[in-house]
């Protein structure tokens, strides 16, 4: 009975066009291009308001109200991509960028290099991350870009965990074995072997990553970290918005849903970058 | 084992140095201080000369190296010093907080666990294919909604709306409902996943297809063998999420108002009171490198193959 | 010198809003007992009672302690409460007060002339060893006398007229022998604060919730407080809450009685639903931005009367506020002692603001910021969070400079480096800045250089200011605080506004006041002189 069926379901599965991944897929490129153009999808200021319109409801003018301010909410939420996104790529590039080198380092030398890196990295997960990343916000100044330098600064940790193991995983398959038996030398190697191959999972944990990078960002303008008005950013929004929670509910869940949606597609997007892996 | 044992206690202790220096260099470096924020932004109108007694008095121009080493000295013997904000004693503002932030804590880590498991369970569901494909997604939805919403909006709905619990003055029995839930949500989802996946996983093994060939059924199956063999690799995450309880305890208490360890810790980044962030770090530290440690240690106990797996890594 | 001093100044009815409560038409009588849940914004931070100009801090002390005497929040009168009668000699450099006999903090020791010496001592002199700072209320304050048990003499070395007012504010609030044996730090601990008043504090949470129980043996309320005896409640919770969304909610969801700090946006909600809101008005300097001279973007007069003309106070009201904020027309509210209107000195005129930046050199480039050899005109603000919608404030006020060619950053920063460059003219060319005190000493604090120095001259705490200092303004202040003619230091008041808005130092924009709401059944709920609650005959009707 089932013991037949199962693998039969997951190939058909796979066959099936998956429709979750397309719809993630566009709703990225819907953001990105809000990112890109923000002026070919909202037509009125996002930063200047209207005195007298403030807090209006969703109507035709304003497809998602106005703030406290009689700015459009619609068009921070469209500028706001720019900031939130650019935002979080920061994030996952400085997370990357340190954490894939860390990581990439203590695999391919081991012995003591490994031992010293590792235990870095544990003191890194060892301090608490919201509290790691509020001290580096006050240490280098708000601001949207300092903010995502201190989000990426704590996922250097899980990228440099992450590619260690992959490091050694590539490590010991025979033909790495064997380009380092040929002679190779060590950069060489590293280079032409050893990164390509951990690099896939490696960028699935960074579409992760993105998504929660957005999350971060946002919790941290909840608690006041985050970027200096106007800036139309997401989590700013959501959090500014929740003040008006009992007479305009729309200001904190317009912005919230699309950061959902965002961070779902990224979800899914990173599992299918995992999920060609294996 | 032992020798083994020995170097893994050293290297967390190492690590709990690392982090206390780490924490307070980092504290040292952020612009003003505890003594400057308390006096300068009191409105009392203090002169320059008495804003300078008080700086010498709480020994906040002291040479950093010596403020260190007597920090770190004061640590061993057990004194955490005063905070500056309250004028209480640490060890009072951590024994006044901690209870209720363990609770919270560990109260959504049981949720998490339960919720995982539940969803992990309803993804093998034989026939309602729709439930599977829920409860594969439910994973990504908990993870893509910011806590502080989701708390938000739980009270909106669940306490200002329908009036089921309240979060103002509640009962004990009622204050931690919503907390826990909102905390437990954005945990549950990457145990979940973990989960889903090992289940996969050992489905595909050789010695579940045997257990099936044999006749066994599917629940049974999944219970006798597969939970079990993809329970290690879940408990492993579950160490490590527990570090980042803090950080959705922070985010919860202060949209509910707790008192905790979470509260404080925000209270005192804001107010850059040094003493008790170092005593919440050195305390967080210790709580990752004793639950990795004993991860570490345990593992191989519950599972002879991981124990291979270990020492070939 | 008369024993009370009454104000010339015929303050308006308190709240516009008590008129409308319930408490009007209600014929019941006061009912005895019940727990009333008053939430809070924020924690306090220090109970030390000269620190109560912060409001978490103030909606305590108010609640536990007694002052000397006591200010009607209707006459701005100073009343006998503690101190029953006084006299002061014709040059305010001597204070005599009788006490009334019985009076007792709540470890049982008594309030007597020692005990009121000993606190005046502290607060007028400060405690180096404890680090007890100096009141900002009290000015040349010398020494105290004890003349005998019940009567207390207070010495200054030169006249302190606005002392018997201070003796009625909260940071004058009586505490215990014990208490001030404490040092500073441990004085954020509510439980080591013994007061004589009301209620007493029977348990804390830190920065979470706050306990008090009425005293069942207060019989000392003020002589002309239309409550007497012990409080009408049983007891207080007061309980921190920071989400403005959740303690709206939790307000009309009926989980809490009174809450503090709503947004003028959800005035409205609250009243249909029947619920009171109260807004009494904090009688001080008004919410304005404040320039720091010694800043040269702002050195200018004409910079300065050019940004004054471009900001639209009305609109800020209008958008962001409601009638509870009016619209500020001098430097003080309307309803503080000396005001007097200066409407025509804040006239909103972008067209005169534009002229005055061109005269001062400042053109319009083409990036639409002025700029004057290679420079341009951008100033920095750090918002401030205790005040109602600040961030909004400086938002708005950042489009209409934007209008003239001025840009306005504002800042989000975290707390210590608001402190360090809030003091740094150079970093924060102008600032949000307001203060609450009924007494016309209240405007000499905001501006002189040792107290709070608004204006960041050069002489106070701040060591990054170059070289502003302005002599004229700090005689007049000099002046309102030594003069003992009350007629003639009300017209130095009204001197120093004029000054002040002539040399365009601030831009007032609107009358703060404290907003409350309440539930229909909070009867009884009042409030001193510059809006702090007061719980003293508060009582809760049965639903």
């Amino acid at each position: 009975m089932s013991g037949a069926a199962l693998p039969l379901r997951a190939a058909r599965a796979l066959r099936l066009p998956p429709l979750g991944l397309v719809l993630a897929w566009a709703m990225v490129a819907l953001v990105m291009a809000w990112a890109i153009a923000p002026g070919l999808f909202a037509w009125q200021s996002p930063l200047q308001g209207i005195s007298g319109s403030q807090l209006a409801e969703p109507s035709a003018q304003h497809w998602l109200g106005t703030d406290g301010l009689g700015r459009d909410m619609y068009a921070r939420v469209v500028y706001g991509a720019r900031e939130s996104l650019l935002g979080a790529f920061l994030a996952v590039t400085v997370g990357l960028t340190l954490g894939t080198l860390l990581g990439l380092i203590a695999g391919a030398r081991g012995g003591l290099v490994d031992a010293a890196v590792m235990r870095l990295v544990d003191t890194l997960l060892a301090i608490p991350s919201l509290l790691l990343s509020l001290s580096v916000i006050i240490l280098l100044g708000f601001g949207s870009i300092n903010a995502a330098i201190a989000v990426g600064f704590v996922s250097v940790a899980h990228f440099a965990r992450l590619s260690r193991t992959e490091v050694l995983r590539v490590r010991r398959a025979e033909y790495v074995e064997a380009a380092f038996g040929s002679g190779g030398r060590f950069l060489a190697v590293l280079w032409r072997h050893v990164l390509p191959n951990a690099l896939t999972s490696v960028l699935a944990l960074a579409a992760l990553q993105f998504g929660s990078a957005i999350l971060a960002l946002a919790t941290l303008g909840f608690l006041g970290y985050g970027a200096p008005p106007p800036t139309p950013e997401w989590g700013l929004l959501i959090a500014e918005g929740r003040d008006f929670l009992a007479s305009a509910w729309w200001l904190t869940c317009a912005p919230g849903v699309v950061v959902v949606l965002v961070v779902l597609s990224a979800e899914r997007i990173s599992r299918s970058l995992g999920a060609r892996r294996t | 084992m032992t020798r083994h044992l020995a170097q893994r206690i050293a290297q967390a202790l190492l690590v709990l140095l690392a982090a206390f220096t780490v924490a307070f260099v980092l504290l040292q470096a952020l612009p003003g201080d505890a003594v400057l924020i308390k006096f300068l932004g009191s409105e009392m109108g203090l002169t320059a000369d008495q804003i300078a007694e008080l700086r010498v008095a709480y020994g906040a121009d002291a040479p950093i190296w010596e403020q260190y080493l007597h920090t770190l000295g004061n640590f061993l013997r057990g004194d955490f010093g005063y905070s500056i904000r309250s004028g209480v004693p640490v060890s009072q503002l951590l024994t006044e907080n901690l209870p209720s932030t363990l609770r919270l804590s560990l109260l959504a880590l049981a949720a998490a666990c339960a919720v995982a498991v539940l969803l992990a369970l309803l993804s093998q569901v034989e026939g309602f294919g729709w439930v599977r494909a829920v409860a594969r997604s439910m994973p990504s939805f908990f993870v893509a909604v910011p806590v502080f919403w989701l708390g938000i909006m739980l009270i909106q709905v669940f306490s200002f709306q329908l009036g089921l619990v309240s979060v103002i003055a509640p009962e004990p029995w009622e204050e931690l409902i919503l907390p826990v839930f909102t905390l437990a949500v954005p945990i549950s989802a990457p145990l979940a996943q973990v989960l889903i996946r090992n289940i996969d996983a050992v489905f595909g093994e050789p010695f579940v297809a045997v257990a099936r060939a044999k006749g066994a059924r599917h629940q049974w199956v999944l219970w006798r063998h597969v939970v079990r063999n993809a329970m290690p690799p879940t408990l492993t995450m579950a160490g490590v999420l527990f570090g980042e309880l803090l950080g959705g305890a922070v985010v919860t208490e202060t949209v509910f108002g707790l008192g905790g360890l979470g509260g404080m810790t925000q209270q005192a980044v804001a107010n850059q009171d040094v003493a008790v962030l170092q005593a919440i770090v050195v305390l967080s530290a210790t709580a990752f490198v004793t639950i990795s440690l004993a991860v570490d240690l345990v593992m191989p106990l519950l599972d002879p193959r991981l124990s291979r797996a270990v020492s070939a890594v | 010198m008369s024993t009370t001093r009454r104000s010339l100044l015929a303050a308006p009815a308190l709240l516009p809003a008590l008129a409308l409560s319930r408490e009007a038409s209600a014929q019941a009588a006061p009912v005895r007992g019940g727990t009333l849940i008053y939430l809070e914004q924020q924690t306090y931070t220090n109970l030390y009672p000269p620190a109560g100009g912060f409001y978490p801090n103030s909606g305590v002390l108010n609640q536990i302690t007694d002052k000397l005497t006591y200010q009607n929040p209707r006459t701005l009168d100073i009343e006998p409460w503690i101190a029953e009668s006084w006299t002061v000699n014709a040059t305010a450099t001597e204070y005599v007060f009788k006490l009334r006999p019985g009076v007792t903090f709540s470890d049982g020791t008594p309030v007597d002339a020692a005990a009121v010496a000993k606190n005046y001592d502290v607060f007028g002199l400060g405690d180096r060893t404890l680090r007890h700072p100096v009141s900002e209320v009290i000015t040349n304050y010398e020494r105290s006398e004890v003349v005998d048990p019940l009567t207390v003499r207070f010495l200054f070395k030169a006249p302190s007229p606005g002392f018997l007012q201070g003796t009625s504010v909260i940071g004058g609030g009586l505490v215990s022998l014990r208490t001030l044996a404490l040092p500073f730090d441990q004085l954020g601990d509510a439980t080591k604060i013994i007061g004589s008043g009301p209620f007493t504090v029977a348990r804390q949470v830190l920065g979470r919730e706050l306990v008090l129980n009425a005293r069942p043996d207060y019989a000392w309320g003020p002589k002309n407080h239309p409550h007497q005896g012990r409080a009408l409640l049983d007891s207080i919770r007061i309980i921190v809450t920071g989400e403005d969304s959740v303690r709206i909610g939790g307000l009309l969801a009926g989980q809490a009685h009174v809450i503090r700090q709503i947004q003028a946006y959800d005035e409205e909600r609250v009243k249909s639903r029947g619920f009171q809101i109260f807004a009494p008005s904090t009688r001080g300097v008004n919410n304005s931005i404040a320039f720091r001279p010694d800043n040269p973007l702002v050195a200018d007069i004409r910079v300065r009367r050019a940004l004054l003309h471009a900001t639209n106070a009305a609109e800020v009201v209008s958008t962001l506020f409601s009638a509870n904020y009016p619209q500020a027309t001098s430097v003080i509210a309307s309803t503080a002692q000396g005001y007097v209107n200066l409407s025509g000195m804040l006239a909103f005129d972008p067209a005169l603001s534009a002229r005055l930046l061109d005269e001062a050199g400042w053109t319009l480039g083409a990036s639409g910021v002025r700029a004057k050899d290679g420079q341009e005109l951008v100033l920095t603000a750090y918002e401030s969070p205790p005040q109602p919608r600040n961030k909004d404030t400086l938002q708005l006020v950042s489009q209409q400079w934007a209008r003239v060619g001025v840009k306005l950053n504002v800042l989000a920063g975290d707390l210590g480096s608001r402190t360090v460059d809030s003091l740094d003219p150079a970093k924060t060319p102008v600032a949000p800045a307001m203060v609450g005190r009924a007494d016309p000493d209240v405007i000499r604090s905001n501006y002189y250089p040792t107290t709070r120095n608004v204006l960041l001259q050069k002489g106070g705490v701040s060591q990054r200011v170059q070289n502003f200092r302005d002599d004229d303004l700090n005689a007049l202040l000099e002046a309102i605080a030594s003069e003992t003619d009350p007629a003639k230091r009300l017209s130095l008041t009204g001197d120093v506004q004029r000054y002040i808005l002539d040399k365009a130092y601030v831009i007032p924009l609107f009358e703060e006041p404290q907003v409350f709401a309440a539930a229909p059944r909070v009867r009884g709920f009042g409030f001193e002189a510059v809006g702090r609650p007061s719980f003293y005959g508060t009582w809760l009707a049965a639903r």
